[in-house]
């Protein structure tokens, strides 16, 4: 479990961090999502004692992660996969960061073959592809078999096939009933992976959800209706409380009014309805009207 | 892991891990060849000259050129302790090495000690062995001193501590800089920039001199120590402060500072 309570973090002038709390808990794969500069990174590297808050808490199994010892056993995290030693073999790195947690020679090969990297372990990392790095910094997470992960961007630069095995691998260890973390700033990838999400931007939470609730709760979801009747139809769900938006085909787009109410309305009133169609929005839609407003820097529409 | 893990088990587990990381490296032996393979090659040339210099010609102190030679090993093992740590926050690994190792003074104190004991050992190699050229030479005229001639076991062996001050140096400047670059121009400033001054008229030159490192490394190596400077025993902790103020400045930053 990770808790983050009313956490902030100035660097200088600028707030990374706003008063940010949130929970993530055990046998989900939760998504942290954002916008490029919505503090994700910031708020792992807190919770990994790596910066210090300018005030607030993270707690990772209910203890600061600067009290715990041989961390790698309770927290196994991936932030930058490129940060590395071009000049040291994939073994060395693994080993070298294995023996500070006293974890022995047999977990580094374990986790080596695990990761599908066997086949270069005693390869300088200087030659591996953004691929096989991710899979070493996967590799360095799991090596002291923690119950808490967090990899920050884990997709970044990924075929295909990496990234289907990353999602299929995350997804396994929250079955696993281990807690999942897992930053990204994108909508797509995170629809098909994570099961909760926290969205964040300018550093504060802008929804702590699941991926079903998101979608059902954005003020994009209406109902699309058709009838040969559409004005004196329009009047009547206006009458109820509802929006009607007239679509340039002549359909209504109504909100505030769900399907069934509305095919019961125009019966009522013996107007014929041609077509009656709840739309949703896609994830990624639902997760641009919340990130919209905290863009800290956005492209102008041409 | 609910049971508690001793901190000898942990000392010895972050030593483990920096020497892994240490040897695993090719800089490594590069930075360590140059600075044994130079100073045993400039003494084996220094007893060269001395063998073919007419008669008496001798230099002014016997032990004093194995120290000199080992002076050109300096930026070496200089460069071998900076990079310890600006490697790590150049590449951006030292995150990964501080959520391995929250303590994070315990890895500035096992990168220290492993970068140390090496360079310890190759100092001493050095220091020996250059004793051993040059003495070879000069005794064949009657001019050299012997290992069991008082004191000069203890100056040959305070000779190979040089190489160890300034890498274990490097390593705090490494750690304080986070830059190679930054991190070699601090440890040449600092080694080199007060011996600059030791030119002033006395006796403004001495007084600055007798705190600067090379000159305290020379001092507690000579057979027949300045007048001016401290004597043998002070200039040793002198030696010894620079490392250690350096260190402990680290030490007191290494934990203030986001990684």
């Amino acid at each position: 479990m990770i808790e983050v309570d009313q956490l902030v973090k100035r660097f200088g002038v600028v707030t990374a961090v706003d008063g940010l709390s949130f929970t993530v808990r055990p046998g989900h794969v939760t998504g942290f999502l954002g916008p490029n500069g919505a503090g994700k990174t910031t708020t792992m590297r807190v919770i990994l004692g790596l910066d210090a808050p300018t005030s607030g808490t993270a707690r990772v199994n209910e203890k600061s992660y600067a009290g715990l010892i041989r961390p790698l056993h309770q927290v196994g995290a991936l932030l930058d996969a490129s940060a590395l030693h071009p000049g040291r073999t994939a073994t060395a790195h693994l080993a070298s960061i294995a023996q500070s947690n006293g974890i022995g020679r047999g977990r580094v090969a374990e986790m080596l073959r695990l990761t599908g990297l066997e086949a270069v372990a005693n390869r300088r990392l200087k030659g591996f592809s953004l691929g096989m790095k991710q899979r070493l910094g996967i590799a360095v997470a799991l090596l002291g078999d923690p119950p808490v992960l967090m990899f920050d961007e884990p997709v970044n630069g990924l075929d295909t096939e990496g990234i289907a095995w990353i999602r299929q691998f995350m997804r396994a260890l929250a079955a696993d009933g281990r807690t999942v973390l897992v930053s990204s700033h994108l909508m797509s990838e995170m629809a098909q992976t994570a099961d909760r999400l926290i969205v964040i931007g300018r550093g504060r939470l802008i929804a702590d959800t699941t991926t079903a609730q998101l979608l059902e709760s954005s003020t994009r979801s209406d109902v699309l209706v058709r009838s040969p009747r559409a004005a004196e139809l329009a009047d009547l769900i206006k009458a109820r409380g509802a929006t009607v938006k007239p679509e340039e085909d002549g359909g209504l787009a109504v909100t505030g009014l769900d399907a069934p109410a509305i095919g019961d309305l125009a019966a009522e009133h013996g107007i014929a309805v041609h077509a009656l169609i709840p739309r949703s929005p896609s994830l990624e839609e639902a997760y641009l009207d919340l990130t919209g407003e905290s863009t800290d820097f956005r492209a102008a529409t041409p | 892991m609910t049971a508690p893990v001793p901190l000898a088990v942990r000392a010895r587990d972050v030593l483990t891990s920096e020497w892994t990381k240490l040897r695993s490296v090719r800089s490594t032996y590069w930075t360590l060849l140059v600075a044994v393979a130079t100073p045993i090659g400039i003494s084996a040339l220094v007893a060269v000259v001395l063998s073919h210099a007419p008669g008496k010609q001798t230099p002014v102190d016997p032990l004093l050129p194995g120290l000199i030679s080992q002076e050109y090993a300096v930026l070496a093992v200089g460069v071998l302790g900076v990079l310890a740590f600006s490697t790590e926050y150049g590449t951006g690994l030292i995150r990964t090495t501080f959520a391995a190792v929250p303590r994070r003074r315990a890895v500035l104190a096992a990168k220290a000690a492993v970068i140390g004991a090496l360079t310890l050992v190759a100092g001493e190699v050095v220091a020996f062995a250059s004793f051993a050229l040059v003495q070879a030479v000069l005794s064949g005229k009657h001019l050299g001193v012997s290992l069991s001639h008082p004191g000069v076991p203890g100056a040959v062996l305070a000779g190979g501590l040089l190489l160890f001050v300034v890498a274990t140096m490097g390593v705090g400047l490494g750690s304080i800089v986070r830059h190679t670059a930054g991190g070699i121009a601090a440890l040449v400033g600092l080694i080199f920039l007060p011996a600059i001054l030791g030119v002033l008229p006395a006796p403004w030159g001495a007084r600055i001199a007798r705190f600067t490192l090379l000159d305290a490394a020379r001092q507690v190596t000579a057979l027949h120590p300045a007048t001016d400077l401290f004597a043998p025993a002070a200039s040793l902790l002198v030696l010894l402060a620079w490392p250690a103020l350096t260190l402990l400045a680290a030490a007191l930053l290494i934990t203030r500072r986001d990684a």
